[in-house]
């Protein structure tokens, strides 16, 4: 083993013994080059160090090991290694080097794509957010790698875990920067993008939908693509969920407006149509530009956009008539025939969207209100959820509100303006 | 099975699945699980996991191809179909059990959609939907309280309530009704 | 074409007038493209009461929607034309009735018997005229010269005046406007202001700039003496003026009700403005935008039985007849009448555009009054008196539904139209639910966002970003398939 290596070695195992673990990350950060020069001994040098023990030096050379060109050693044991590193690592170490571990992970990551087994990156990815982060709504950038595993995968359970938790802060990754530590936006972006992604896989749309709104509002001076693609899908999924537009938040860059809606044509138009109820409208938008959906990988939501038309037209026959014959339903809608109109007044009912009954009979439908609406006790337990809810929600509020009336620079502040305005008790109440 | 038996499974399944060897599980794992979401009308889920599971697998393991069969079927809500691919073919022992109670899902799904859809249907529909020969389905239907016209072939089905789910103590009731006036009023 | 020449002078309307303006494809065009085929109008009769411009445009608006009247009215036009100094619109309408008279005497050879009282193109006429004009123009301008050299303000107002009035006469409406609009800086009294105002009211309404119309209108109204009133019976004049100068204006905003709330301010005993409109004008275009927007009880106190406006019912019976009979809730004749006078309203060129909002809205009205007492309705009495078919009313029910105009609902297989009590506990729940939602929603938002800003996330210009990945701005291909590919 050449002697820089061992130096090397004998360092980690000095500071780690010695629990210096601010220098040591000093110090590794320096010793990449060494690493990479030296790759066909990484192996060597792994054997050396223990996980629990030194679990910052074993992630300096599994990056450098990443980051040489063929992957160092053959036979290849990244897989094995990382696999090893991130089940026995110690927490408390890798949180000194926060960038370099969810480096590792962004390095592993690809490491799979590229081998297209995506599925045997998600336990792992799991862990390692979990021994990355604080607490459990804490954002860290592994999690949108854990997104995009999920999606490549097509199993979105184990994403699902930690999408539904609400992020209410993020790790700060990039310490060294130098307007203080940071957190790329790039991979905020791409878990708000990939996150709303999963939520419409599986058909949650009222979710989907708040990932893509969080994605366009974020902060920006320059247009990502990331949110360009997320503006697209945000129309669409306003589209079936709420049957419009819902208008972009005041709050958001001045480059959504500005560049991002003149980009999004074709989707504007499909919106228009959608929301004059106008079927013949929607066909032709979407024929004419079809090949953007498709280029943009949309095609399968627009579609079902125009399908939801449908139903958003049945659902308004609910609203005007009692008693309708299938075939008035057919021909009020744009539907083929009445028994195409049965199957969709069917599925309409399984999934409780409307409430009426068929009469096979007379080939007539009667709409209904629906039945015992907010009657008994499950709509108290209902309430109950909700309230509770609102409650914890609001409890949060307060608790950062007293975290801002507690912090120096906000008193200085806020002080110093008492004179002409004074600052409002909660910043934050709505 | 009882319905948390099959959930505690499903989940067991899911976690093989992951931590498989080289990200490829057993057939028996996938097959399973497969006609578990089947089971449960979880019809995305099962979907995907048709989608992820490799193409290998599907060539050495023809079942799977059947109860993706009948997964589609559910999909376009095809209930002839449902039915025909379901006894299409003599499932292999470890998941017999699980298509079996598959059918009677799907059937007493179609029960009470009918139930809640239709103030009158022709006993044809209802057999269709059912996947129970006419001469079956007659009785049964009248066993239900519904009225089945014999010269005109016609059922009338009878809606049912749904029933009140489970009541919660006064006690915590009133508790949380504390605990929601106080927060008011704070 | 002299109506889209002013269509477009309305957009710009310091342009002089182009008469034969090449006509432009605007959006007034849709509504112009209709032809009427039997109007009940004397035309004679409709011509004489108005003057100047007036009486021009409003017979070119028949020429062009009306064949069977085309020539009558070209006739007319000619000779009126001819007392006037506007050599252009002489040759305009010289050009459609050659149009007119190729038309007709190709294929009827025997036509030449009528061909005797067909006036030719007089070019001698024309350039005597022009002369004339320009002699004229020249004296006038020379006049307020002179009156300027002495500065004698009252004299300096007047030549505006007379050259204002000239250009109009000409035809050349901005050069009026400008005339009338600078004599206001040699007003001496609030009489001399109110005239100035309304000599450019009746010059934008040609031009069809209803903002300045509306905006003199006020300015009038707010001139000192005028409000106080010295020689009451010229001061009601005014006042009826500047009423239906606004009348028309919202009209042709399409501010109905406003619209019908000015006409109804005006006396007949003092309407006299044929300089814009008639009388009879008056009568209708009140009567219907009042009819379209007021509510049985506004309809009851303000128009019938209002002393002053029923005398302008009285000149046009047929409308009267129309208002009672909605107010009698006799609706299929009411409709029935309101078609047969259809004609005649599309002929007339400020109320033309808004016949079938106006009609629509009456229909509306009517529906709404009829179901109002009612519980439930039988939808083929309804059709009845609605002088309807039954699908065609049950698809304007549904219309009205949708808007919440009506709360009821069809019932499609008896055809009965139930009134629809609005469930107020449910949509108490309703909303609490949904506000409960979205307040949860806005908070998550708000408590990520407040991480996101302590954290200084940001997407920043890719230059700079450099030193990150370059895969910053584009998404990872192949992730977004697993969503497409869905059915």
């Amino acid at each position: 083993m050449a002697s820089a290596l061992e130096q090397f070695v004998n360092n980690v195992r000095h500071l780690s013994t010695h629990g210096n673990f601010r220098e040591l990350c000093e110090f590794l950060n320096k010793s990449n080059e060494v690493l990479l020069k030296n790759t066909q001994h990484l192996d060597n040098v792994l054997e050396t160090l223990n996980v629990q023990q030194h679990s910052l030096g074993i992630l300096a050379v599994l990056c450098a090991k990443f980051n040489a060109a063929g992957g160092g050693s053959t036979p290849d044991n990244r897989y094995t290694q990382v696999q090893e590193f991130i089940v026995g690592c110690n927490g408390e170490q890798i949180r000194f080097a926060p960038d370099s571990f969810s480096e590792l992970c962004h390095l592993f990551t690809n490491y799979l794509v590229e081998l297209k087994q995506p599925v045997r990156g998600i336990v792992l990815l799991q862990k390692a957010i979990s021994k990355l982060r604080l607490y459990d709504s804490q954002l860290t950038s592994i999690h949108a790698d854990l997104c995009q595993l999920c999606l490549l995968a097509k199993c979105f359970k184990p994403a699902l875990e930690v999408l539904d938790i609400d992020i209410t802060g993020v790790c700060q990754e990039i310490a060294h920067s130098p307007n203080g530590p940071q957190f790329d936006a790039k991979y905020f972006l791409l878990y708000y993008y990939y996150g709303g992604m999963i939520y419409l896989a599986v058909r949650n749309l009222d979710r989907a939908l708040y990932f893509f709104e969080v994605a366009i509002t974020t902060p920006a001076h320059a247009v990502s693509h990331i949110m360009l693609e997320a503006y697209k899908k945000y129309i669409l999924v306003s589209l079936l969920l709420n049957g419009k537009v819902q208008p972009v938040p005041k709050y958001a860059s001045q480059v959504v407006t500005r560049f991002m809606k003149p980009l999004s044509q074709p989707y504007h138009d499909l919106a228009n149509a959608f929301t004059m109820n106008n079927t013949t409208e929607l066909n032709n938008v979407l024929s004419k530009n079809t090949e953007v959906f498709t280029r943009d990988h949309n095609l399968g939501l627009v579609k079902q956009v125009s399908s939801v038309l449908y139903k958003k037209n049945i659902q308004r026959l609910t609203k005007t008539f009692l008693t309708l014959s299938l075939s008035d339903v057919a021909s009020r809608v744009g539907l083929p025939s009445p028994s195409d109109a049965e199957r969709h007044i069917l599925s309409m009912i399984e999934n409780r969207q409307i409430f009426a009954t068929i009469n096979q009979k007379d080939g007539m439908v009667v709409f209904r209100d629906e039945p015992d609406k907010f009657g008994g006790p499950e709509v108290l337990k209902g309430l109950e959820e909700q309230l509770t809810l609102c409650m914890e929600l609001d409890k949060q509020i307060l608790s950062m509100d007293e975290e801002i009336q507690v912090n120096p620079q906000y008193v200085k502040k806020s002080s110093g303006i008492q004179d002409e305005e004074q600052p409002s008790k909660s910043t934050y109440a709505m | 099975m009882v319905v948390n038996d099959i959930n505690q499974l499903a989940e067991d399944l899911e976690k093989q699945e992951l931590e498989a060897p080289n990200g490829i599980a057993t057939p028996q794992v996938y097959e399973q699980l497969l006609a578990i979401y089947l089971y449960q009308n979880d019809l995305c889920n099962a979907k995907y996991l048709w989608k992820r599971i490799p193409p290998s697998v599907k060539t050495s393991t023809p079942q799977l191809g059947n109860i993706w069969a009948v997964a589609q079927n559910m999909w376009k809500r095809d209930f002839p179909a449902i039915y025909k691919a379901l006894n299409a073919v003599t499932w292999s022992e470890p998941i017999a059990e699980t298509m079996r109670q598959v059918q009677d899902a799907v059937r007493s799904r179609a029960v009470d959609l009918i139930s809640q859809a239709y103030s009158s249907i022709t006993l044809e529909t209802v057999s269709a939907m059912t996947g129970l020969s006419q001469e079956i389905c007659a009785p049964a239907c009248i066993e239900r309280g519904w009225l089945v016209e014999a010269d005109t072939k016609m059922v009338h089905p009878v809606r049912l309530g749904r029933e009140p789910a489970g009541q919660t103590s006064s006690e915590d009731q009133l508790y949380k009704l504390t605990d929601f006036v106080s927060f008011l009023e704070n | 074409m002299p109506l889209q020449a002013i269509n477009t002078m309305a957009q710009n309307a310091v342009e002089p007038m182009q008469v034969d303006a090449p006509p432009e494809d605007n959006d007034n065009n849709e509504e112009e493209s209709y032809v009427v085929e039997n109007p009940s109008l004397d035309l004679e009769v409709y011509a004489n009461s108005y003057t100047g411009l007036a009486r021009l445009y409003r017979l070119i608006y028949i020429i062009d929607h009306c064949p069977s009247l085309r020539l009558e009215a070209l006739k007319m036009a000619i000779s009126y034309v001819m007392t006037t100094y506007n050599v252009n619109l002489y040759q305009v309408l010289h050009q459609k009735l050659a149009e007119v008279t190729t038309a007709i005497s190709v294929p009827d050879v025997a036509a030449s018997s009528t061909s005797q009282d067909i006036p030719s193109i007089d070019n001698l006429w024309m350039e005597t005229r022009s002369k004339k004009a320009a002699l004229k123009l020249e004296k006038l301008d020379n006049d307020l010269k002179n009156y300027k050299s002495n500065s004698i303000k009252e004299s300096i107002r007047r030549g505006h005046d007379d050259l204002g009035d000239h250009y109009l006469d000409c035809g050349d409406l901005s050069n009026a406007l400008k005339c009338y609009s600078r004599a206001r800086d040699y007003c001496t009294s609030g009489k001399h202001v109110v005239n100035m105002c309304l000599n450019v009211i009746k010059v934008s309404v040609h031009l069809q700039n209803w903002s300045h119309v509306l905006s003199y209108i006020s300015k009038a109204e707010g001139t000192p003496d005028f409000s106080e009133g010295q020689g009451k019976d010229a001061n009601q004049i005014i006042i009826t003026k500047l009423k239906c100068a606004a009348g028309l204006a919202e009209l042709a905003t399409k501010k109905y009700k406003s619209a019908a709330k000015h006409f109804l301010q005006a006396n007949l005993d003092h309407c006299d403005f044929p300089e814009l409109l008639s009388p009879n004008n008056v009568a209708m275009y009140g009567g219907f935008c009042a009819l379209a927007t007021f509510d049985r009880h506004e309809l009851q106190k303000n128009v019938i039985f209002s002393s002053s406006f029923k005398l302008f019912l009285e000149l046009e019976p047929q409308l009267r007849d129309i208002i009672f009979k909605f107010y009698e809730s006799k609706y299929a004749s009411c409709l029935k009448l309101l078609d047969e006078i259809r004609d005649n309203l599309l002929l007339d060129m400020y109320i033309a555009p808004h016949v079938n909002t106006l009609y629509t809205q009456i229909r509306n009205r009517a529906l709404i009054q009829y179901f109002s007492p009612y519980l439930s309705a039988d939808m083929h009495k309804m059709a009845e008196a609605f002088n309807r078919t039954v699908p065609a009313l049950e698809d304007e029910l549904m219309q009205l539904i949708l808007e919440g105009q009506i709360q009821a609902r069809i019932d499609s297989h008896n055809k009965i139209l139930f009134a629809k009590d609005v469930d107020q506990r449910s949509t108490t729940f309703e909303k609490s639910l949904l506000m409960g939602k979205e307040y949860q929603r806005r908070t998550r938002m708000l408590i990520l966002r407040a991480a996101v800003l302590k954290n200084k996330i940001h997407v920043k210009s890719p230059q700079r970003e450099t030193t990150g990945n370059s895969g910053e701005i584009t998404v990872a291909p192949g992730t977004s398939t697993a969503v497409s590919a869905r059915t």
